[in-house]
């Protein structure tokens, strides 16, 4: 299960999303990281913990897009979240 | 996803002018400090007791960073006077620091222990951003009264460094310390961490024993140095990551608006003692936020702010190009919005000749 690390804060900051470190996680990511819309809904469902399937199923029943363009898209999210050490797995 | 860090807060502090979102704050948590120098606008003793007295509580600092933070801050930087004075420093920034804060703190490095650098190396700021007064303790004891503290500074620099905390340094030019640009210069250098220049010594904000205006250099001689500081920084192969000079600050286009700066529209800054103003260089307007709550105060400031008179003079000077005016400092100068500031029109001027004595 993908899973956002713990001491993250996504802030909605004068229309824009953006990912606070909180406290020691600026030790690993001393800086800020806006999202899009879409990025923030699924960042917003790994909070809780999801599998790609799911966030997959969550674009889906949000935006008009095909399965494939999403399961790429979210994959490109996920690997940039985990170079960014962002991720528990 | 990957903007520069200049980028990235450029367009967030834009939008955030553009909507009267106050993203930025800056707390002043004290008027005190350890140290004693001479053109500072706004030190008082460490031990002073009125001060003290009229300090807000940690208690009082960290609910208002909360209703802040409800209203849209994003960047927050704790300054003074010295932060490391307050015994409950640590209190506060423990609390702030898990609120969703890009947090950065002024000091002058000289009280940071090797127990301080190792409880802030675990939950660092974003950045620590030291005032070196000079490069000598002869220098530090005429400026700060006290030898010993250029030693403390350097050591408290160094021990940051060594927890791996972000320190930028800068330096605040006074006749005492004219001569000691490069010698500071090099020493951030050979650190590799930026260095800027406070090229603008304001007057005393309230009353107090200090005396900036006999300390900053004159007008002419301001300028002289700059210009040594450019054709030092010209000469190449040295860092230089921004803006060299903190007086010329960026601006966010806002029109119609008496403020070059961010001030009032989308930032704002809170007095040791408990006001809300535009700038930590101005008394007025100021608004009560630990009183009235922030979003009240904090519209109060905005509108106060778009009433303020616009000095017609400067805006049609000729030498606005060269000028580091603003009505902060017009206020600060002359107690007035809309009255030219005599220092600040000869610095120009001085600019301006220099410039063309160049080409």
């Amino acid at each position: 299960m993908l899973k956002i690390k713990d001491g993250f804060m996504l802030r909605e900051i004068a229309g824009t999303m953006v990912v606070v470190p909180l406290g020691e996680r600026v030790i690993e990511f001393n800086g800020l990281m806006s999202l899009s819309e879409s990025g923030a809904l699924l960042w917003r469902k790994l909070e809780q913990g999801a599998e790609i399937d799911e966030l997959v199923d969550l674009i889906l029943s949000e935006y008009d897009i095909d399965r494939d363009t999403a399961r790429a898209d979210i994959e490109e999210f996920i690997a940039a979240l985990k170079e960014k050490g962002l991720l528990n797995s | 996803m990957n903007m520069s860090w200049g980028e990235f807060t450029g367009t967030l502090m834009q939008k955030a002018a553009e909507l009267g979102v106050p993203i930025e704050g800056q707390f002043e948590l004290t008027s005190r400090c350890n140290l004693r120098c001479n053109m500072c606008y706004l030190g008082r003793g460490a031990n002073d007791a009125d001060a003290i007295k009229r300090e807000r509580s940690a208690q009082e600092w960290i609910r208002l960073a909360a209703e802040a933070r409800d209203a849209g801050m994003l960047y927050l930087l704790l300054t003074g006077g010295e932060v490391f004075i307050r015994n409950d420093f640590r209190e506060i920034y423990e609390a702030i620091s898990k609120m969703g804060f890009n947090i950065m703190i002024y000091t002058n490095a000289t009280m940071i222990t090797k127990d301080i650098a190792d409880w802030l190396g675990h939950i660092p700021p974003s950045q620590v951003e030291i005032t070196l007064y000079g490069a000598s303790p002869e220098a530090y004891s005429y400026i700060c009264g006290s030898s010993e503290a250029y030693t403390k500074a350097v050591q408290g620099i160094d021990l940051l460094l060594s927890r791996d905390i972000t320190v930028s340094l800068k330096t605040t030019v006074v006749q005492g310390n004219a001569d000691d640009f490069e010698k500071i210069a090099e020493f951030a250098q050979k650190r590799s961490i930026d260095f800027g220049v406070v090229n603008y010594v304001s007057p005393r904000r309230e009353p107090g024993n200090t005396r900036p205006e006999s300390e900053r250099l004159s007008p002419e001689k301001l300028a002289e140095y700059e210009m040594r500081v450019q054709n030092y920084l010209n000469k190449g192969n040295r860092k230089k990551t921004y803006s060299v000079f903190k007086a010329d600050k960026p601006s966010v286009d806002v029109k119609e608006y008496p403020f070059y700066c961010t001030s009032g529209k989308c930032s704002f800054w809170i007095t040791w003692d408990g006001r809300m103003t535009p700038c930590g260089l101005m008394n007025e307007p100021a608004t009560f936020p630990f009183e009235k709550g922030f979003d009240n105060a904090w519209e109060e400031l905005q509108e106060a702010c778009c009433s303020l008179p616009v000095c017609t003079e400067c805006d049609e000077c000729s030498l606005q190009d060269y000028c580091m005016s603003c009505i902060a400092r017009l206020w600060s100068e002359t107690g007035c919005y809309d009255r030219p500031a005599s220092y600040l029109c000869r610095h120009a001027q001085s600019r301006k000749a220099l410039e063309e004595l160049g080409r």
